[in-house]
């Protein structure tokens, strides 16, 4: 775990933190994921209901404006040619009733006395009038054929004025005279106000007239004065079997041409054909529909387009369904209805883009609501975006605070609990349970098992510290039982500095702790030394006061004259009486007689005291054993004597001598006990001991040594020279 | 460091001893003993394997052969030269059944 600026890099907040953001992350991409694949799903499906949606529109509509137009168009049609068949035939009805009452005029001549006429009056311009024209070479006033048709003046004026249709009507002499009733008066007359004439017998509705030899109807002409498209009907007046008029009117075209002018609305209008498949009245300007009088006018059943041609035959015979024809490129819907009269068709005309247009507006319509509403999901659909993207961080940022708090809620006892244990010093604090550490959890569990191990560590800390503390009082007190016990042998040396005639040292060298081995030497009397050395079994308190036990038993005795075995003897009766715990002692005990150098000595089972008498060097006395102190009751111990000259030397040791053991695990062994003593056998008794404790440590060096280390060693001079 | 052996045979005991008996292995010795005696006959050690014997190690031999006076009997066999040695330093030649 590292720590970089105060965060601590794989620390367990960290991981939790990391955990949960990947949580959270993952969590987002699915909801993102579905999120875009739904939208995506939403717009694919808006978009082909978009689209099924605009085919049908355009279908329905398509489908409802074409029975909406053939039903409207064709009845329309229909009723404009019926219209314009009134027109003609209204005027074919006048035509017809002139001709039957001139006809009448002539078969009951004889009954008309000749009637005044006039030729055209300038005053009479404007309002309707009868006048007369004629041909050049025609005098009117010769004429008993116009005299007799002026007749019929009152007649063509009061038809005139009764109708608002016809433009004028007039009677043709078969001598070329011409009766006319209109209000045009002015027209033919010259700029010198003389009459203008007019080759009578030459105008086309004449000669047709005459030529048909019934009712008919011109082509359309240009008038010959006003230069208006013109119609005009005309009827041939016959008298037993011979000419004698042509009646007729005409109209002025410029309403009907008016009429079809004003059809025009965009995209649609009427024309009329005549029975020559030419465009007579078209609003149009250019193209096949255009109207055209002159010669240069083309048949529409001739111009290569079969369909048109086969349309045009039909209307001018019968009323067409709607039919729809390509022409030049662009689609029209046509209906045609026959002017029965005059053998035309009115045609009515609509550009199929025009039928489109309510599809088109409405599609247009429908896009744009389409649009607004696309606009406006898409705008919705941004703002859920935003919304999206800004919930998505207010998650994230709540995630990651909530992460954190939860890691920290995880971490901070963690933290705490080890800056607790850290803080811990000295054996009297403890880890205290702490009311932030109560998570319910393993937190919880393990600060528990902290607690109880941290009391449990205390106590013991505690324990030891008794234990300890008991055990430096008993160092103190075996050390201060060790220095009692070592005062208790005499230790001050010289110890008999006033004998000359004998010299006696001893040392006492503890091993690590209080033993049982002594040494001890006292004058029974003024002749008589006593030496004594022992090892007690074992080791420690029990050895020591056993050792004390002895000493002072051996020495009471020895003090009371008996002899050396006896002392013995006297000591293991009086041990063996209270001695459960099976503790022995040897010991060596020897009564020096400082007269004669004599020693009387008894041995309970002690080391053999090693003995240089005179010059020679130290050798070991194997005298005889008896059993050790306290192991046996009512033991008896044999003595022994040993005379020392003056100069000699006894040497009393313990087991700790020979048997100081090196790291090897050699023993020092008697061999090199007596070796040691016999390099300088005439040393001080001081110096020999040192010498001997010098080659034991020497021999033991850093190995431990486990036995205590006895010597005693006496000098004997000889017998003190009596004052 | 003191190796026991023991062996039973009926009411005779065989202690093989190995090492050194002193102050710090004849407690073991001791405690071993005081739980192994009862009923014993015969208690024999063998002393063969066993390099030293301190006045501790005494001790113990001694305890069991008074044990032993009461209940039966008691020897000591391959006792080498160094423990000999020390048996007859002791006085212990005059108490031990030494084969």
């Amino acid at each position: 775990m590292r720590i970089i600026r105060g965060i601590k890099i794989g620390g367990l907040q960290q991981k939790i933190f990391v955990l949960m953001l990947i949580f959270i992350i993952a969590l987002i991409g699915v909801y993102a994921m579905v999120t875009v694949h739904q939208q995506k799903n939403l717009a694919s499906v808006v978009q082909e209901a978009n689209v099924e949606q605009q085919a049908a529109i355009t279908a329905v509509s398509e489908e409802t404006m074409k029975t909406v137009l053939e039903m409207s168009m064709s009845r329309s049609t229909a009723l404009q040619a019926y219209i314009a068949n009134d027109l003609f035939s209204d005027v074919r009805t006048d035509v017809l009733t002139m001709q039957a009452f001139a006809e009448e005029l002539f078969a009951h001549a004889e009954l008309f006395s000749p009637h005044p006429f006039s030729p055209p009056l300038a005053e009479n311009d404007g309002v309707p009038s009868v006048y007369v024209l004629h041909e050049p070479d025609v005098d009117p006033q010769d004429s008993e054929l116009l005299k007799l048709t002026a007749n019929m003046s009152e007649i063509l004026l009061a038809r005139f004025t009764a109708s608002s249709k016809l433009s004028g009507c007039f009677v043709g002499t078969a001598d070329g005279n011409l009766l006319v009733v209109n209000n045009r008066s002015g027209v033919c007359l010259s700029p010198d106000g003389s009459p203008l004439t007019l080759d009578v017998r030459h105008r086309p509705w004449y000669w047709q007239a005459v030529d048909a030899g019934e009712l008919t109807f011109t082509g359309i002409e240009i008038d010959s004065y006003t230069g208006i498209a013109t119609l005009e009907c005309a009827a041939p007046v016959y008298h037993e079997g011979e000419l004698v008029a042509v009646v007729g009117a005409d109209i002025f075209l410029t309403s009907i041409s008016e009429y079809i002018q004003d059809t025009a609305s965009e995209g649609s209008f009427l024309c009329v054909i005549n029975e020559d498949g030419h465009v007579i009245f078209s609003p149009q300007r250019t193209g096949v529909f255009k109207a055209e009088l002159t010669d240069q006018a083309l048949d529409l059943r001739a111009i290569g387009n079969k369909e048109l041609a086969r349309f045009v035959t039909l209307a001018l015979r019968e009323r067409t369904p709607l039919t729809c024809i390509e022409i030049e490129g662009t689609e029209y819907y046509l209906t045609g209805a026959p002017m029965e009269t005059l053998g035309w068709a009115v045609i009515s005309v609509v550009d199929k883009e025009i039928t489109n247009q309510p599809a088109t507006m409405m599609l247009s319509q429908y896009e744009k609501i389409n649009s607004e509403a696309r606009s406006a999901y898409q705008s919705g659909a941004k703002q859920s975006e935003r919304t999206i993207v800004l919930s998505t961080v207010a998650i994230l940022v709540l995630a990651c605070a909530s992460a954190l708090f939860v890691a920290d809620r995880v971490v901070k006892p963690l933290e705490r609990m080890t800056m607790r244990i850290n803080a811990l010093s000295g054996s009297g604090q403890a880890f205290e349970m702490e009311d932030a550490y109560r998570t319910n959890d393993e937190i919880e569990i393990l600060a528990e098992s902290f607690a109880s191990l941290s009391k449990r560590t205390r106590d013991y800390i505690t324990q030891i510290t008794e234990i300890t503390a008991e055990k430096e009082r008993i160092g103190t007190e075996l050390a201060l039982a060790t220095r009692i016990q070592a005062d208790m042998l005499p230790n001050i040396f010289p110890a008999f500095p006033e004998r000359p005639d004998f010299d006696v040292y001893a040392t006492m060298t503890p091993a690590k702790e209080v033993g049982g081995d002594f040494y001890d030497f006292f004058l029974i009397d003024e002749t008589h030394l006593g030496l004594v050395i022992a090892d007690v079994s074992g080791k420690g308190i029990p050895a020591a006061l056993f050792m004390m036990v002895s000493k002072i038993l051996v020495q009471n005795y020895a003090m009371t004259g008996r002899s050396p075995a006896q002392v013995l003897e006297a000591v293991n009766k009086q041990i063996c009486a209270n001695n459960r715990e099976q503790m022995f002692v040897t010991v060596w005990f020897g009564i020096l007689d400082t007269l004669t150098g004599k020693i009387t000595a008894a041995n309970a089972g002690h080391e053999y005291p090693a003995v240089m008498q005179g010059g020679g060097g130290f050798e070991l006395l194997k005298d005889k054993h008896g059993l050790v102190i306290g192991a046996m009751e009512g033991l008896k111990y044999t003595e022994y004597e040993l005379t020392l000259k003056p100069g000699s030397k006894l040497f009393l040791y313990t087991d700790g001598v020979p048997e100081a053991t090196n790291a090897q695990n050699e023993l020092f062994g008697k061999e090199r006990m007596l070796n040691t003593l016999n390099e300088e056998p005439q040393a001080s008794t001081d110096a020999l001991l040192r010498r001997v404790r010098e080659a034991v440590d020497d021999f033991v060096f850093d190995a431990e040594r486990f036995d205590d280390l006895t010597m005693l060693c006496l000098q004997y001079n000889g017998p003190m020279q009596q004052a | 460091m003191l190796n026991i052996e023991k062996t039973i045979d009926a009411s005779e005991l065989t202690i093989t001893l190995a090492g050194r008996l002193d102050t710090t292995t004849a407690p073991e010795l001791e405690k071993q003993l005081n739980a192994a005696l009862d009923g014993i006959t015969a208690l024999t050690f063998d002393m063969a394997a066993l390099e030293y014997i301190s006045s501790a190690g005494l001790r113990v031999l001694l305890s069991a052969q008074k044990i032993m006076n009461r209940q039966g009997k008691m020897k000591v066999l391959h006792v080498n030269e160094t423990i000999l040695e020390i048996f007859e330093v002791t006085g212990f030649t005059d108490i031990l059944t030494i084969e």
